[in-house]
C-alpha cells in the first residue's frame, strides 16, 4: 500500500538516525498510551472477574470438593451482586429416568401462563421478559409458522380460527446445538436433558444458529432480577442467574425434575395440556400418550429426534 | 418411543478425548437413585363449592362461611325438590344459566335430593363423586384423564418422591356450562426488537 | 550458514524489518496515523462492548450473527483468494508471477489476522477464549465445524508465515531459498486455501434448520467468490505499487488475474441465478429468506437496496471486465476491481449471514440493522488489517526487490545489483 521511497539524504548519518529512533520510540511510547486509554473500560471487567472464575474447569472435569467451591462462590456471589441468599445445588441424573414431555394441542388456548411461569422459576432477565417458551399462534388450516405468530394480543384466548403451540427446547436426542458447540460447553446429560456449562461456554452462538426450534437464549447483558423475586432454589446445569454473555436454554426445569416434582411450565397450564415423565416407565403417563395418541414432532425431517411431543386428542 | 440416546458423537468423543491426551479428563461422578416404589397420594382435589355455598356472612378470616347443601336440601325435602328447568330454579339458585348440550336438570341430580347425582344405572352419588357422572358421557376425557393426559397436575411425576393433586373435571368445566372459559392471555414477548406482525397477511 | 549464523542474522532481519516498518514519509505516517485512530476508536468500542454486554450490539435471539460474521465470512474470503497469485505461479509455472505472489501471500496473512479478530470480537466471553485451545481447553473435535475453521484458519496463517517469512529472511541474507522449504508448503497452502473456505462454509450450509444456508452450493459459491475479491484487490496493490512507490510489476500478473475474475464473476453471477432459479420457481416457506433479501417480507426490508447495489455492482464488473475496449483503460478497470470488491463483499457478508435468520426458525421476522458499536469495532478491525497489510508489504518489498540486504541497507540499490521488480525512479 503506502510505499514511500525514503528519502536518501536522511539516511543513514548516525545524528539522523538517533532523532528517528527517538522519534519513533515517543511515537511508540504514545501509540501505546492511545491504546491502553481505548482498552481502558476493560479494568472495570477485570475487576469483576475472579482468578478462581477465570480458571475454573469445565463442569464434567471438577471434583467434588471443586464443584463444591465452585457452587459456595456463585452463591457468595449472587448474595453480593443480586443480595439475595440462594442455594446452588448440583443435581445428577436419575438412574432409570429418561424424561419425556408431551403438549396437547387440542386444549393448548395459548394463554402464556407456561411461559410466565418459566420466566419467574428460571430467574430470568425481568426487562425482557425472556422466558424458554414461545407460544406460537397458528391459523387454523396450516401447519406453516410462516402463518403463524408469537407477538397476538387479544382481549381473550383461544382466538376465533386459531390455534396455539407453545415451543421450548425439544431436548433433541441428536442436537444439533449440542454437535456445533466448539468447546463443549452444552451436552446431553444422561436424562436425556441437554445443558449449558454457563462458566464454560464463550458466547459463540453457534448453538443458537444452529437450532431449529429458536429454543437457546444469548444472555446480551447481566440478568437483572429484584432480590425479592429470585428463585433461591437453584441449581448449576439449570437456574442459577446466568452470566453475561453466555447461552442458556430451557432444561426441563432440572432442579425440580430431577427430585420427582414436575416441571414449572406444566404445574402452571390452566388446560392440562402438559404432560410429563419418565419414558422408561412403562407406566408413565407420558408413556401412556406416546402410546394411545396419535404423536408428532416439531421438523422430524430434520432428524433431530426431538422428547417434546406434540398430540391432539 | 425415542430410542435411548446414544449418538455418534456420544460414542466417538472418549475415543478422541483419549487420542487428544492433554485434554481434561472428566471426573466419574454416579448417577443419583432410580425411582423407588410409587408410595405417592393421588390426590383429587374438588372444590368447595361442589357441596357448599358460599353465604354473605363472614368468618374471623375475612372468607364467606359456606352452607353445605344438605343444610336446605335435607331439612326440607320437599321445599327443594328439582325444578323442571333451570329458569324454575328458587333461591339461592335463581339466575342458573345452563348450557350444557340437551342435558335436562333430572339428567344429572336426583329429584328427591337435587344436592346429589343421579347415575344412569340408578345409583345415587354425592355431589364429590361427580367425576363418575361425568364420565358415563365423557369416557374418551375420563379414559385420558385416568392417564394424565386431561386435566393437569400439580406435585410430582415421580410418586416414589411426593405426591400429586390432581384438578377436578368441575375447575376447569362448570357443570352447568361446561365449556372452558377464553381467558385474558398474558402479555406477548417482549424482545429487544420486535417481530414484524403480520397475522392479518394470512388471515 | 550455519545454525550459529542464523542465530545472528535472524535476530538482525527482525530488528531490520521493524526499523523498515517505522520508516517512511510523512504520507506514510499520515496513512498509518489515520488507521490508527479508527483501529483504537473500535478497540475502544470493542471494550465497552466486552464490559457492557452484546447488548450494545443490534444482534438477538432471532438474528444472533450479524456485521462481525459477515465480515467474517468475507475477510476469510479474501485469505482465500489471496492464493490465487500462488496458483498460477506454481502449478502452472508462470514465471512472471513468482515476483509478485508475495502480495498475495501476505495479503492472506492480513485478510486472517481480521478474519480471526472479527470471531474474538462476536465472542460473549472472550475471556474464555482459552477453552477453544486444543489441549487445553475443551476442543469439541472433529464433531464441531467451528473446530475445524479454527484448525485451519490458525494453520493457513502458519503456513503463510512461513512462506513469506522464509522466503524473506533467505532474500535478505542473500541467499537462495531452498525450494525443500517452501516448494511443498505452497503447494499445501494451495490446498488449504479451498479447505479454508470450503470450512468455512461448511459452518453455515452444515445447518440443517436454515434452509437459507443448507444448499450444496454454499462452498462452491464462496471459492468462486474468493477467487473475485482476492485479485481484485492485488490488481488494485499492484496498480497502487506502480504508481505511488518505485516498486512496479509487469503488467503480466495483472493481466493473468483480471483473466482469472473475468471467469470468476461470469460464474458467481451464474450461481447466484441458479440459487434463485431454485428458490424462487418452487417458492414455498423454504423460499421466504430469499423472498426477504431480494423483495422484501411483510413490510421488512433492509436489506432490499444493498441486495440489488451488489447485484448491480456485480454485473457493471462483469460488463467492464468482459468487454476489453472497457477493461484496457486504466481507471475503468480499476473501477470494475472495486465493484466487485464491494459488490461480494455486500452479497457474502450480510446479503448471505442476515437472511439465515430472517425469518427465523420460528418463522419470526425480527429485522437487523448493525449498531454504532458494530460499526465502528468492524471500522476498526478493517483498519488494523490494513495496518498490519501495509507494514507487511513496508517490509517485504524492499527486501524481494534487493535493496535490504544483511550487508546493505538503505534504498540506492547498486547498479550492479539490480532489483528485479523495483523499477529504480532515480534513473
Amino acid at each position: 500500500m503506502a510505499e514511500e521511497p525514503t528519502d536518501p539524504t536522511s539516511e543513514p548519518a548516525k545524528e539522523g538516525f538517533d532523532r528517528r529512533t527517538a522519534l519513533k520510540v515517543g511515537g511508540a511510547t504514545l501509540g501505546a498510551a492511545a491504546f491502553a486509554r481505548a482498552l481502558a473500560p476493560l479494568t472495570e471487567w477485570t475487576e469483576d472477574l475472579s482468578v478462581d472464575g477465570f480458571l475454573q474447569k469445565h463442569y464434567k472435569e471438577l471434583t467434588p470438593e471443586e464443584l463444591s467451591a465452585v457452587l459456595r462462590r456463585h452463591e457468595a456471589e449472587t448474595e453480593r451482586r443480586y443480595g439475595r441468599e440462594v442455594t446452588i445445588r448440583d443435581l445428577r441424573p436419575q438412574e432409570g429416568v429418561s424424561f419425556g414431555y408431551a403438549l396437547n394441542l387440542s386444549v393448548c388456548i395459548g394463554c402464556r401462563r407456561c411461559a410466565e411461569a418459566c420466566h419467574i422459576e428460571n430467574n430470568h432477565d425481568r426487562r425482557t421478559q425472556t422466558s424458554y417458551i414461545r407460544v406460537l399462534e397458528m391459523t387454523q388450516g396450516s401447519f406453516d409458522m410462516e402463518h403463524g405468530t408469537a407477538v397476538y394480543d387479544h382481549e381473550a384466548v383461544p382466538a376465533p380460527g386459531k390455534y396455539y403451540m407453545p415451543v421450548q427446547c425439544q431436548q433433541c436426542d441428536n442436537p444439533p446445538c449440542v454437535h456445533v458447540c466448539p468447546v463443549e460447553a452444552t451436552w446431553k446429560e444422561e436424562d436425556g436433558i441437554v445443558v449449558v456449562d454457563y462458566d464454560w461456554c464463550i458466547g459463540c452462538r453457534y448453538c443458537e444458529a444452529a437450532c431449529p426450534y429458536h429454543a437457546r437464549r444469548f444472555n446480551w447483558e447481566r440478568p437483572v432480577v429484584p432480590a425479592e423475586e429470585i428463585n433461591p432454589n437453584q441449581s448449576y446445569l439449570s437456574n442459577r442467574i446466568r452470566p453475561q454473555g453466555v447461552m442458556e436454554k430451557c432444561h426441563f426445569c432440572l432442579h425440580r425434575t430431577r427430585e420427582g416434582r414436575a416441571p414449572a411450565c406444566l404445574e402452571a397450564c390452566p388446560t392440562g395440556a402438559r404432560v410429563f415423565g419418565n419414558l422408561l416407565d412403562p407406566n408413565s403417563d407420558i408413556r401412556w400418550v406416546l402410546e394411545n395418541k396419535r404423536v408428532f414432532v416439531l421438523k422430524e425431517d430434520l432428524g433431530t429426534r426431538p422428547r417434546f411431543f406434540y398430540y391432539f386428542g | 418411543m425415542p430410542r435411548p440416546y446414544r449418538s455418534t458423537h456420544a460414542r466417538t468423543t472418549p475415543i478422541l478425548l483419549a487420542l487428544l491426551a492433554g485434554c481434561g479428563s472428566d471426573v466419574e461422578r454416579p448417577l443419583a437413585d432410580p425411582p423407588g416404589e410409587p408410595t405417592g397420594q393421588v390426590r383429587i382435589s374438588a372444590p368447595a363449592w361442589l357441596d357448599s355455598l358460599a353465604t354473605e356472612v363472614t368468618g374471623t378470616d375475612g372468607t364467606p362461611l359456606r352452607l353445605r347443601c344438605e343444610s336446605c336440601h335435607a331439612l326440607s325435602p320437599s321445599g327443594a325438590a328439582l325444578p323442571a328447568s333451570a329458569e324454575e330454579a328458587g333461591a339461592p339458585h335463581t339466575g342458573l344459566e345452563v348450557e350444557h348440550g340437551t342435558l335436562a336438570c333430572a339428567s344429572c341430580h336426583d329429584s328427591e335430593r337435587p344436592d346429589r347425582l343421579r347415575l344412569a344405572s340408578g345409583h345415587v352419588a354425592p355431589m364429590r363423586e361427580a367425576m363418575l357422572l361425568c364420565a358415563q358421557c365423557h369416557g374418551t376425557q375420563h379414559r385420558d384423564y385416568q392417564h394424565g393426559a386431561h386435566g393437569g397436575m400439580q406435585g410430582y411425576w415421580d410418586l416414589s418422591r411426593g405426591d400429586r393433586v390432581r384438578n377436578h373435571c368441575v375447575e376447569c368445566h362448570a357443570p352447568h356450562r361446561p365449556a372452558y372459559p377464553r381467558l385474558r392471555p398474558l402479555p406477548p414477548p417482549h424482545d429487544r426488537f420486535p417481530p414484524v406482525r403480520h397475522e392479518g397477511d394470512h388471515g | 550458514m550455519s545454525a550459529r549464523d542464523h542465530a545472528i542474522s535472524y535476530p538482525k532481519f527482525l530488528w531490520r524489518a521493524v526499523s523498515m516498518a517505522t520508516d517512511g514519509s510523512w504520507l506514510f505516517y499520515t496513512w498509518m496515523l489515520v488507521l490508527t485512530a479508527i483501529a483504537l476508536v473500535g478497540a475502544n468500542a470493542w471494550a465497552q462492548q466486552t464490559v457492557d454486554g452484546m447488548a450494545l450490539t443490534s444482534m438477538s435471539d432471532h438474528v444472533s450473527w450479524g456485521l462481525y460474521i459477515a465480515n467474517f465470512t468475507f475477510a476469510v474470503g479474501l485469505a482465500a483468494g489471496g492464493v490465487m497469485m500462488v496458483i498460477p505461479a506454481y502449478l502452472y509455472r508462470d514465471e512472471r508471477m513468482h515476483d509478485v505472489v508475495i502480495v498475495g501471500e501476505l495479503l492472506a496473512i492480513a485478510a486472517l489476522v481480521m478474519a480471526l479478530l472479527f470471531v474474538v470480537v462476536d465472542l460473549g466471553r472472550p475471556d474464555r477464549f482459552w477453552h477453544l485451545m486444543p489441549f487445553i481447553g475443551r476442543f469439541h473435535w472433529p464433531i464441531s465445524m467451528l473446530t475445524w475453521d479454527v484448525i485451519v484458519l490458525n494453520g493457513y496463517l502458519l503456513i503463510n508465515a512461513h512462506i513469506c517469512g522464509y522466503l524473506l529472511y533467505t532474500r535478505f541474507i542473500g541467499k537462495k531459498p531452498d525450494p525443500r522449504w517452501y516448494i511443498p508448503f505452497v503447494m499445501v497452502s494451495i490446498v488449504w486455501a479451498i479447505s479454508v473456505h470450503t470450512v468455512t462454509a461448511f459452518l453455515y450450509s452444515g445447518l440443517g434448520g436454515r434452509p437459507f444456508w443448507n444448499s450444496a452450493l454454499l462452498a462452491p459459491r464462496f471459492l468462486v467468490t474468493a477467487f473475485i475479491t482476492g485479485p481484485a484487490f492485488i490488481v488494485l496493490t499492484l496498480r497502487f505499487m506502480r504508481g505511488a512507490t518505485r516498486f512496479a510489476v509487469p503488467s503480466g500478473p495483472v493481466a493473468t488475474l483480471v483473466g482469472v475474475m473475468r471467469v470468476t464473476v461470469i460464474v458467481n453471477l451464474f450461481m447466484l441465478g441458479a440459487e434463485l432459479f431454485t428458490e424462487l420457481y418452487s417458492g414455498g416457506s423454504h423460499a421466504a429468506a430469499a423472498e426477504y433479501l431480494w423483495f422484501g417480507l411483510h413490510g421488512a426490508n433492509a436489506l432490499v437496496p444493498w441486495t440489488w447495489a451488489a447485484l448491480l455492482f456485480n454485473v457493471a464488473a462483469a460488463v467492464i471486465l468482459l468487454t476489453p475496449a472497457l477493461a484496457r483503460r486504466y481507471w475503468v478497470l480499476n473501477a470494475a476491481c472495486v465493484l466487485a470488491f464491494a459488490g461480494v463483499w455486500i452479497e457474502k457478508g450480510m446479503g448471505l449471514i442476515i437472511p439465515g435468520f430472517i425469518p427465523s426458525t420460528l418463522h419470526e421476522i425480527v429485522e437487523y440493522v448493525p449498531s454504532t458499536t458494530e460499526w465502528r469495532i468492524t471500522a476498526g478491525i478493517w483498519a488494523f488489517g490494513l495496518m498490519v497489510y501495509t507494514v507487511l508489504m513496508k517490509v517485504a518489498l524492499p527486501i524481494v526487490a534487493g535493496e535490504e540486504r544483511l550487508d546493505r541497507r538503505g534504498a540506492p540499490a547498486k547498479p550492479t545489483a539490480p532489483a528485479p521488480a523495483a523499477r529504480d525512479e532515480e534513473e
